[in-house]
C-alpha cells in the first residue's frame, strides 16, 4: 500500500484533497476507532461500520492475495463480522480469555481519493500486546473506504496488511 | 545419512499403555533424539507434486533438521536437495518458492543445477585435479515416493516402502483426492497459513473428546445458523459427530496413523448435500461429474465425506476437511503449524471458493477454531513442564477397543485410541536399537 502513496498524484499530497478540518475529523475518527479495538469495545466498534454491506479484509500471504484463489486471514462480510463479534464476545472462547492489553498508534492517515461522499484513507498502525507473559508487536497499514455521514464518518471496507502476514503467527485474538 | 547418538535413557519406561510421562513433551534431549530417532528415519510429508508442477519450479521446506529444496527438473522428476553448499555450507536458496535454472551460493559463487549437480565450480584451476564436481552435488534426500500426488522423504537410506508405511490409511487418503471428478488436487506453495504456537508438537493429534470444550463457541455460533451443510466441520446441524452416541469412530493404524472417522456418520447427510450442490449451476455439474466419474453409489460417499479424511499420518501430515496441514517442530516448545487448502481440479471456480471460505472460517491465526486449539496447547505446555505427578492419562476407552477389517483399532469417537497409536509408534521408534 505504499505504493499507493508513492504514486499519489501531486495533489494528494502537496495541496491535499480534503479540507484541514476533515483531516482532523478524520484523525478523530481513527483515533477513537483505535480506542474502541484496543478496548475490546466490540458493540461500539461495529456501530462505526455503516449499516448495508461492508468488507473486512486481512489478507494472508501476500498484501494482494486473490481471496478468490487464495485464503485470507479474515474476510468478512455482514454475516461473517457478526459472528466473529459474538466470538470475541464469548467467554468460552478461552484464546480470547483473558483479553490481551493492547496499545495502539495510528499515524500517517492520509486521504487517498474523494468521491461524493465517498472517500479512500490510507493510515499506518503500530500495535503492541501482551498476554500471559508474552509481548507481540504487530505492525501494518489500512486501506479504508469511509462514507461521511450525518453521524460522523462509517467504515465501508476496511483492508489490514499485517506486515507479517507472510510469516508464522500466533493467536491473533483481538481487532486489527 | 544420519549419525544415531546412542542414548543411554529408557524412553520404553515413558510410555506405558495407557499413559505417557510429560517429560517426553519437554525435555530437550528427548526432542533431539526425536528429531534423529523419529524424523531421520521414518517417511515425512514433504509436499504435493502439484506445488512445483513445471521444470524448474521449486519449494523449499522442512525434513527433519534439513533445510530442503523440492525441485522438478526438466525431465520432470522431482528430487530433494539439502540447501546447504557443499563448499562451506552457506544456504543456496532463500526464496520460498519459484522457478529457477539454476541455484547459485552468493558466498564463492558455486552453482547447481535443478538436479542439485555442481555445474559451476569459481576459480576451478585452484582446485586438485582429483577434486570431482560429480561428488559435490547438493545432498540428496536419499528416498522419495508419492502416492497420489502427496511426495514422501525419508532420509534412511532403507527402510520399508511408502505403500506398507501408509498400509491400510491409503483409502482415507483417496477420500481427499477423489473429491475431484478428475481425482487430482492442487496445492499451492503461496497459498498458506502458517501458525506457530509454544507447545510441543505430539500435541497436534486428532482428538474427538476435546471440540465440545475445545471449541464450544463455535458450537453456539453453529446453532444460530440455518444450515452449515457443507462447512468445514461437516454437517452439524443434523446431528452431533462428536457424540459417542453417533456413527463417528476414532481409529488407529499401524505405524503410528490415526484417524477420526466421519464416513457412517456423513453417510446418510448425501441427500442434504447433493440438494444444496444441485442449486447452483456449477453444484449440479460437480454432482454429475462425480456421479460419471465414480458411479452414483460411491459419489453420494465421496459429496457426503466432503474430501475429508480426518486423517494424521505420523509424525508430520494430517488431511483435515478442506486442507493438508504440516507439523514442523521447531524445540520442545515450538510448533510451527502450516494448513495449505487443497483446491480440487476440475471443478468450478465457485466450488473452490466456498472451500476456500470454509477453510478460513476454522483455521487461521484469526479464524473461529484453530486459535482455541492453539491457546490450549499452550496452556497443557505450561502445564506440563510442571513434573509433579508427571503422567498424561491416554486411557480412555481402551477397554472398548475393536480390532476391523483393514488392522486398524475403532472405538467411539472420544476414545484416546488415536493419541495411543501414536505414542506407540514413538515408543517403537525411540526405542530402536
Ligand atoms: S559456501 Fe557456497 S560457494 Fe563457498
Ligand atoms: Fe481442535
Amino acid at each position: 500500500m505504499a505504493q499507493q502513496i508513492v504514486k499519489a498524484m501531486p495533489e494528494v499530497i502537496h495541496q491535499g484533497i480534503v479540507d484541514t478540518q476533515t483531516q482532523q475529523r478524520l484523525e478523530r475518527f481513527l483515533a477513537l476507532e483505535a480506542a474502541l479495538m484496543d478496548a475490546h469495545e466490540y458493540d461500539r466498534w461495529l456501530a462505526l461500520w455503516d449499516s448495508d454491506e461492508v468488507l473486512y479484509w486481512v489478507p494472508c500471504n501476500s498484501d494482494e492475495q486473490d481471496p478468490s484463489t487464495g485464503i485470507a486471514i479474515i474476510y468478512d462480510d455482514r454475516t461473517r463480522l457478526l459472528e466473529r463479534i459474538m466470538r470475541l464476545k464469548d467467554k468460552t472462547a478461552h484464546a480470547y480469555r483473558p483479553l490481551a492489553k493492547l496499545v495502539r498508534s495510528v499515524s500517517g492517515v492520509l486521504p487517498l481519493s474523494v468521491d461524493g461522499d465517498e472517500m479512500e484513507v490510507a493510515a499506518s498502525f503500530v500495535l503492541g500486546e501482551t498476554r500471559v507473559g508474552q509481548q507481540n508487536l504487530w505492525l501494518g497499514k489500512t486501506l479504508y473506504r469511509l462514507v461521511d455521514t450525518a453521524n460522523g464518518f462509517r467504515i465501508r471496507s476496511k483492508k489490514v496488511m499485517l506486515l507479517n502476514n507472510d510469516d508464522a503467527m500466533p493467536n491473533l485474538t483481538f481487532l486489527v | 545419512m544420519t549419525t544415531r547418538i546412542p542414548t543411554g535413557r529408557d524412553y520404553s519406561a515413558l510410555v506405558q499403555e495407557d499413559r505417557v510421562h510429560s517429560a517426553i513433551f519437554t525435555d530437550e534431549q528427548i526432542f533431539q533424539d526425536e528429531m534423529e530417532r523419529i524424523f531421520h528415519t521414518t517417511w515425512l510429508f514433504a509436499l504435493h507434486e502439484s506445488e512445483i508442477p513445471n521444470a524448474g519450479d521449486f519449494k523449499r521446506l522442512q525434513i527433519g533438521r534439513y533445510p530442503v529444496i523440492a525441485t522438478r527438473d526438466e525431465q520432470g522428476e522431482i528430487h530433494l536437495l539439502i540447501n546447504r553448499c557443499r563448499h562451506r555450507g552457506a544456504q543456496v536458496c532463500e526464496s520460498s518458492h519459484g522457478n529457477t535454472r539454476r541455484f547459485q551460493c552468493w558466498y564463492h559463487g558455486w552453482t547447481y543445477d535443478t538436479r542439485g549437480d555442481l555445474v559451476g565450480l569459481t576459480g576451478p584451476e585452484a582446485y586438485d585435479k582429483d577434486f570431482k564436481c560429480d561428488a559435490h552435488g547438493l545432498t540428496r534426500i536419499p528416498r522419495v515416493e508419492s502416492y497420489r500426488g502427496f511426495v514422501f522423504a525419508s532420509v534412511a537410506r532403507e527402510g520399508m516402502s511408502l505403500s506398507d508405511y501408509l498400509g491400510s490409511t491409503k483409502p482415507y487418503i483417496d477420500i481427499m483426492v477423489d473429491a475431484s471428478p478428475i481425482g487430482e488436487l492442487q496445492v499451492k506453495p503461496g497459498v498458506v497459513n502458517r501458525t506457530r504456537y509454544r507447545g510441543n508438537w505430539k500435541q497436534v493429534g486428532m482428538d474427538g473428546y476435546h471440540p465440545h470444550y475445545v471449541h464450544m463457541s463455535v458450537f453456539k455460533i453453529f446453532s444460530k445458523r440455518e444450515s452449515t451443510t457443507g462447512s468445514a466441520v461437516g454437517a452439524l446441524h443434523l446431528e452431533d459427530p462428536f457424540a459417542d452416541v453417533s456413527k463417528s469412530r476414532t481409529r488407529g493404524f499401524p505405524h503410528g496413523h490415526a484417524c477420526l472417522d466421519f464416513r457412517e456418520q456423513r453417510r446418510p447427510h448425501a441427500d442434504a448435500s447433493i440438494e444444496e450442490l444441485r442449486r447452483s449451476e456449477e453444484g449440479a455439474r460437480y454432482v454429475d461429474d462425480m456421479i460419471s466419474a465414480y458411479g452414483e453409489e460411491r459419489a453420494r460417499d465421496l459429496i457426503a465425506w466432503h474430501g475429508d479424511p480426518h486423517l494424521g499420518l505420523f509424525p508430520n501430515l494430517q488431511l483435515i476437511h478442506d486442507h493438508v496441514r504440516v507439523v514442523i517442530p521447531i524445540s520442545p516448545g515450538e510448533t510451527e503449524v502450516l494448513m495449505y487448502p487443497v483446491f480440487l481440479k476440475g471443478v468450478g471456480p465457485s466450488i473452490n471458493e466456498k472451500r476456500l471460505r470454509a477453510h478460513e472460517a476454522f483455521y487461521g491465526p484469526a479464524a473461529a477454531g484453530s486459535p482455541d486449539d492453539a491457546e490450549i496447547f499452550e496452556r497443557t505446555q505450561r502445564g506440563l513442564l510442571a513434573d509433579a505427578d508427571p503422567w498424561v492419562q491416554l486411557g480412555r476407552g481402551i477397554h472398548r477397543e475393536e480390532v476391523d477389517e483393514d488392522g486398524s483399532v475403532a472405538s467411539c469417537i472420544s476414545d484416546e485410541i488415536t493419541q495411543r497409536a501414536q505414542m506407540q509408534e514413538w515408543k517403537k521408534l525411540m526405542t530402536r536399537g
